[in-house]
């Protein structure tokens, strides 16, 4: 227990030290603030490129601010996961294949502990990014196109967060035993895959993960009452990530070596 | 007699069909110092792994006695791989701080001793500069102090010198040689004179099982047998007397390679006397006629070569 607090020390001062605590977030802060200044300015830019049709400029409505707020965390579901994918991806396999597990787990730490304090890195990472992503397209939603009841747009990020959670967990997953490339490739094809077969299907995958982004969408556009409350795709989540981390920690266990 | 501080019996490690390490027994006195001696590929690196901790046995246990608090054994064990890799963008200082809290030591505690262990390994210099622009040595002598900054009662060490140029094998020799003062040490080389140098015990494995083990000075007195070597001219006459020289019941062992042949011998008064005797009646032409005792060397040459 407290080895792991040890080791996710270590992984936080990493973070630091290769500027991963900045640009994470700075690449979530821009794209979370892009989506409303975008959309406020969209009648200039279709004006500027002046070979525009006039029947668009004239037809262009402002969005409401919970549209804009969830096609801002939209972001996340395709430039944000790709970031965090790539990030993760060494997290286990790097330290597998050259060897740097090997030193830390001949001391009186256990592949499980290694692998909590390797996801609890992740964890940090994906909640400071997040957190200051929304904050930034919630201020420049307020600032340009309107107000948006502050506990919803919490609860939108949390179910967008858990979402993103899974898949760094799956990548965790595929790094324990696969090298970077191949665990980026797996986890990005079984996140899309999910979503995919949740756009397609709707009513059969509303109980995954997969469904949190569209429910997250849903709160912010018709109100948490109108939504309601529905855990399963949360509960899932939750299984799925215990499953990542405890396949992740025996996988880890049998290919710590460096071959 | 005191209860040995490592007792290996029977450890076996195969990978599907290839035997790894092929049952093997030995024990580590408390305060010895043993060398794993053997050829690239015989094991070592599998049989220390498993002492460690790191892979599981196929077969057989590995007992480690003593008085340690907490139940973890790695707590009392220093290791350092084979090629060690660290987090290059630590200082020697953070690294071997981080390797002393997971020893169980406070931060204080854990400061105090990385000091001490990198002064003691040379690199106080260094200690605050990143690992990444460490040379191998330097990172070879990071591995030792992160291995006994919590005083292990056991130090396994997997080729600590092989890596290294001389003078930097050197500096770790010299280590070696007090640590061992200190604590129970166990290093795998591949070469004899390392083994020499710093250690009383030797364990000799050749393709996952041990072939000869001792201590050094039993090892040397019990191969050191009389022993003549002979080289000719290159002519089929005086190698088919070489041959038949090899034959003769004073011979205990005959080792021929065209022109030059190694004999050992029960008697080498005898020997020599016959030989020279022989050689001079059939008119033999000799280069080379030498009579001596056979070393150590040429024992871990035949293990390693046959
Ligand atoms: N992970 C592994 N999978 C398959 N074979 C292995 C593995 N690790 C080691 N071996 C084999 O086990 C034998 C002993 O290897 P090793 O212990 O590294 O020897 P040494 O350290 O003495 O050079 C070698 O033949 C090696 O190929
Ligand atoms: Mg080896």
């Amino acid at each position: 227990m407290r080895n792991t607090w040890i080791v996710y020390q270590k992984e936080m001062l990493e973070t630091a030290r290769t500027y991963k605590l900045i640009w994470i977030p700075v690449v979530f802060i821009l794209l979370g603030a892009m989506q409303p200044i975008i959309t406020y300015y969209m009648p200039e830019i279709l004006q500027a490129a002046n070979n525009v049709p006039q029947g668009i400029l004239e037809g262009y409505v402002m969005p409401g601010a919970g549209t804009v707020m969830s096609q801002a965390l939209g972001q996340y579901s395709t430039i944000g996961i790709l970031v965090l994918v790539l990030v993760a991806m060494n997290s286990l396999s790097g330290e597998r294949y050259n060897g740097s597990a090997e030193l830390v787990l001949s001391k009186p730490v256990s592949p499980a502990g290694f692998v909590i304090a390797k996801w609890a890195g992740l964890f940090t990472i994906l909640f400071l990014a997040l957190g200051l992503g929304v904050a930034s397209a919630l201020y420049y939603t307020e600032q340009l196109i309107g107000s948006l009841p502050w506990m919803d747009v919490v609860a939108a990020a949390a179910l967008y967060g858990i979402w993103l959670l899974c898949a760094l967990s799956l990548t965790l997953l595929f790094s324990a035993f696969l090298r970077a490339p191949a665990a980026a490739f797996l986890s990005l094809l079984s996140s899309a895959g999910m979503a995919l077969a949740d756009s397609l299907m709707p009513s059969w995958f509303q109980w995954t993960p997969a469904a949190l982004p569209g429910l997250s969408a849903r709160l912010l556009s018709e109100g948490r009452e109108a939504v309601g409350v529905n855990l399963s795709p949360c509960l899932s989540a939750a299984l799925l990530i215990l499953f990542c981390v405890a396949g992740a920690s025996t996988l880890m266990g049998r290919n710590k070596l460096p071959k | 007699m005191m209860q040995p501080l490592l007792q290996v019996s029977n450890l076996r490690k195969s990978y599907g069909r290839h035997l790894s390490v092929g049952g093997i027994s030995f024990e580590i006195a408390q305060g010895s110092c043993v060398a794993l001696l053997g050829p690239n590929g015989a094991g070592k690196t599998t049989t220390l792994r498993m002492i460690a901790g790191l892979l599981p046995p196929s077969a057989g246990s590995i007992g480690f006695t003593g008085s340690y608090q907490g139940g973890d054994f790695r707590r009392e064990l220093g290791y350092l791989p084979q090629s060690p890799a660290f987090y290059g963008w630590m200082s020697g200082q953070e690294y071997v701080v981080f390797a002393a809290k997971l020893a169980g030591m406070n931060r204080k505690e854990a400061e105090g001793k990385a000091k001490a262990a990198l002064e003691r390994v040379g690199l106080k210099a260094a200690a605050r500069r990143r690992i990444a622009g460490y040379s191998g040595g330097m990172k070879q002598r990071l591995g030792l102090a992160q291995a006994l900054v919590h005083r292990p009662r056991l130090l396994l060490l997997d080729e600590p010198v092989s890596a290294l140029d001389p003078i930097g094998r050197r500096e770790v020799m010299e280590l070696l040689r007090e640590i061992r003062e200190e604590t129970t040490i166990v290093f795998s080389t591949h070469v004899l004179h390392d083994a020499e140098e710093v250690c009383d015990e030797i364990i000799v494995m050749k393709d996952g099982l041990i072939a000869e083990q001792g201590a050094l000075s039993v090892l040397r007195s019990k191969y050191s047998q009389p022993v003549i070597t002979v080289r000719t001219e290159k002519n089929a006459e005086a190698i088919q007397w070489l041959n038949s020289v090899g034959a003769k019941p004073f011979i205990l062992e005959a080792r021929l390679n065209g022109e030059h042949a190694v004999f050992n011998v029960d008697n080498l008064k005898q020997a020599r006397h016959t030989i020279l005797k022989e050689a001079a009646a059939s008119n033999i032409p000799l280069l080379q006629f030498e009579a001596g005792s056979s070393t150590l060397e040429d024992m871990f040459m035949k293990v390693v070569g046959g």
